[in-house]
């Protein structure tokens, strides 16, 4: 399993009456792996995220999850936004519960695997809590335990250790790390490239493109930049050269 | 999981976050609890405090002229001060005089006087903008009236005539009745409040829930991971649906406790009683309440779930409550004897029409045909548009 296709998208493109958010983007999410979404504001991550959370058809091309579209198939995967969107008038377990129920969980089962990743993540005390105290960090940690109650084949992350402190941003990343190894795919969106480079591989988003895909140690060798960081800004440049470079000015 | 348990888990959701919110619990349950109550005890209380307070208030009347005794004697009794003009008083022109009643230190300037043909003349002046003025004004002129039928009662007699004769020549029999019941008038003053009170309330009543509902979820991004479940559009508008409909009734149902408490135990037997009303009357006007808040609370969901914000759905749903306001109006005066089956088509009016209807306990038979099947109709075509709102893709985003 581990190593095999999960989802793919072939020749994807998203266009919102004139705007193109999204142009011909081919990618391939493996069971068993972690993909960097990098990119700046506005390049095309989150409608990437959105149709790979089956939230968005595609304007153009195919994404499939295992035999089927993805839209058919949005049992086997689980979403943690970026706003979180918790209720907050709701605790934290029957946010979780809530969800767990749209995704036919039973609730004495959504209750153990959430008091599972409770722990390590240091929610055990709040689940039971309302959420409107909650600080980011806490939001952030039940967003992402809502999203595994169902235990997804594919999660999908925006943006999941933004307003963590170091030891948060640690045990989530170890969380994702062990969702890994288990053989589920995770795609995490991120502007943190330290973060990203964690990740088995890193896809770089600019221009509504993908400008890159790959190991982060591929796209190093390939491009003789020493780092990450790097590595963004020359694609991004190139891209945005390229974009200039067929756009016919009239002087 | 089925649809079912999908749409209940979905509208389950929503009550349990309505629940929480005692401000909205306070807003959209107890004040229709106590509405009727209120209007029945508070308000009639405060008129008739008012009124007392009124009654008790000395009254200044500066008079020109002699009134006779009788009635200044009936005057005095009513706490009319009777004041004698200042020496240099000009009369009832009298600027001062006429500057006084205006600043309020005097109430009334009255002028009495019997010209050539024994008539006797009165002049007023006062100010009907000042309470006790205008209170000052309606003792004189009822004084007078009473002390007029003794005088004209006087003058007859003078004349040599019988004056309970003359002066009432036409008597009604005093066994003369309305042949409608109780209950049938009672129904026939309900039946021209009750469909106004409910269809403003259950359009009002829907707009804050709508919105929070989706407007409100889109800004708070739990829209977003709600439309990342596995379940199909017309499940959430469904669920959704079910649960504003259910505050909205919930609303509805307590004002009729309301109402039937105010009137069976505050109202008293000689204002309002519940109207008797059979089996088909009430099971059709609960039909007709059911519909009304189906049409409702999908029209609302809609356009809150096309407004891009909380506040563009507030402004657009806002003026909804006053729009409803005009057909229900309109209601209040058509003739339910001679009314034309055409009102019976039109959107909002068809429908409180038949409450009207309904709650004089009449069933007709046509009429029910047309408000039942052109309300579904429209009902149908809210949800139609409804499930065109709840389609749209950019549904996380709000339509442009």
């Amino acid at each position: 399993m581990e190593g095999e296709v999960l989802a793919s998208l072939r020749s994807v493109s998203k266009r919102f009456g004139p705007v193109v958010a999204l142009d011909a983007v081919d990618l391939d999410i493996l069971h068993g792996s972690s993909t960097a979404l990098i990119g700046s504001n506005g390049a095309g991550k989150t409608t990437l995220l959105r149709i790979l959370a089956g939230v968005y058809r595609p304007s153009e091309g195919t994404a499939v999850l295992g035999e089927g579209n993805i839209v058919d198939h949005r049992r086997r995967i689980g979403v943690m936004t970026e706003s979180t969107g918790l209720h907050v008038r709701l605790t934290a377990w029957e946010n979780i519960r809530f969800h767990a129920r749209l995704f036919g969980v039973e609730d004495g089962e959504a209750r153990r695997r959430t008091e599972r990743h409770a722990g390590p993540l240091g929610m055990l005390g709040a689940l039971d809590r309302r959420t409107e105290g909650f600080s980011r960090g806490m939001r952030q940690k039940t967003a992402l335990m809502r999203a595994l109650v169902h235990e997804p084949d594919l999660l999908l992350l925006d943006e999941p250790t933004a307003g963590l402190d170091i030891t948060s941003a640690r045990a989530v990343r170890t969380l994702i790390q062990s969702l890994v190894e288990e053989g589920r795919g995770v795609v995490w969106s991120t502007h943190d490239l330290s973060a990203a480079t964690l990740c088995d591989r890193l896809v770089l988003v600019h221009n509504a493109k993908v400008v890159a895909n790959g190991p982060l140690s591929t796209l190093l060798a390939s491009s003789s930049v020493a780092d990450a960081e790097a590595l963004h800004e020359l694609h991004t440049m190139e891209a945005t050269r390229e974009f200039l470079e067929g756009v016919d000015v009239v002087s | 999981m089925n649809s079912w348990h999908r749409t209940r888990t979905i509208a389950s959701r929503e009550l349990l976050d309505f629940v929480r919110d005692w401000r909205t619990i306070l807003t959209m349950l107890l004040i229709p609890l106590f509405l009727f109550p209120l209007l029945f005890v508070v308000l009639p209380l405060v008129v008739v405090g008012q009124a007392e307070e009124l009654t008790a208030t000395e009254a200044q009347v500066v008079v020109y002229g002699t009134l006779p005794t009788a009635l200044a004697d009936a005057l005095v009794e009513t706490n009319v001060v009777l004041l004698t003009p200042p020496a240099n008083s000009t009369g009832v022109d009298d600027d001062e005089q006429n500057r006084l009643v205006r600043e309020g230190s005097l109430d009334l300037i009255m002028g009495w006087r019997l010209d050539e043909e024994d008539v006797y003349v009165v002049h007023l002046r006062y100010m009907s903008t000042a309470s006790v003025s205008n209170d000052a004004r309606s003792r004189v002129v009822n004084a007078i009236a009473e002390w007029e039928e003794s005088e004209r009662v006087r003058r007859v007699e003078a004349g040599g005539m019988d004056a309970n004769v003359t002066l009432d020549p036409v008597r009604f029999d005093s066994t003369s009745m309305d042949l409608a019941s109780q209950s049938e008038r009672q129904g026939w003053l309900l039946s021209s409040f009750i469909p106004l009170i409910f269809a403003t309330w259950m359009v009002s009543s829907a707009i804050q829930p709508s919105i929070d509902m989706t407007a409100g979820e889109r800004e708070r991004g739990s829209l977003e991971a709600l439309l990342c479940a596995p379940l199909p559009r017309w499940e959430l508008l469904a669920g959704k649906w079910a649960a504003v409909s259910t505050i909205v009734l919930a609303g509805v149902t307590l004002q009729v406790a309301g109402l039937m408490f105010a009137l069976t135990y505050l109202a008293g037997p000689g204002l309002l009683e519940m109207p008797r009303m059979g089996v088909a009357p009430i099971l059709l006007l609960m039909v007709a309440v059911v519909c009304f808040s189906v049409m409702v609370v999908a029209t609302e969901l809609a356009i809150a779930m096309r407004s891009r914000s909380v506040k563009e759905a507030g402004s657009a749903l806002a003026p909804l409550g006053l729009l409803v306001l005009v057909p229900a109006i309109i209601v209040q005066v058509v003739n339910l004897d001679g009314v034309e089956g055409v009102w019976f088509a039109v959107p909002v009016v068809n429908v409180m029409l038949a409450m009207r209807e309904l709650l004089l306990n009449r069933v007709v038979p046509f009429h029910t045909v047309v408000w039942l099947s052109t309300t579904l109709f429209y009902t149908a075509l809210a949800l139609a548009y409804a499930q065109r709102q709840f389609d749209r893709e950019d549904l996380v985003l709000g339509a442009s």
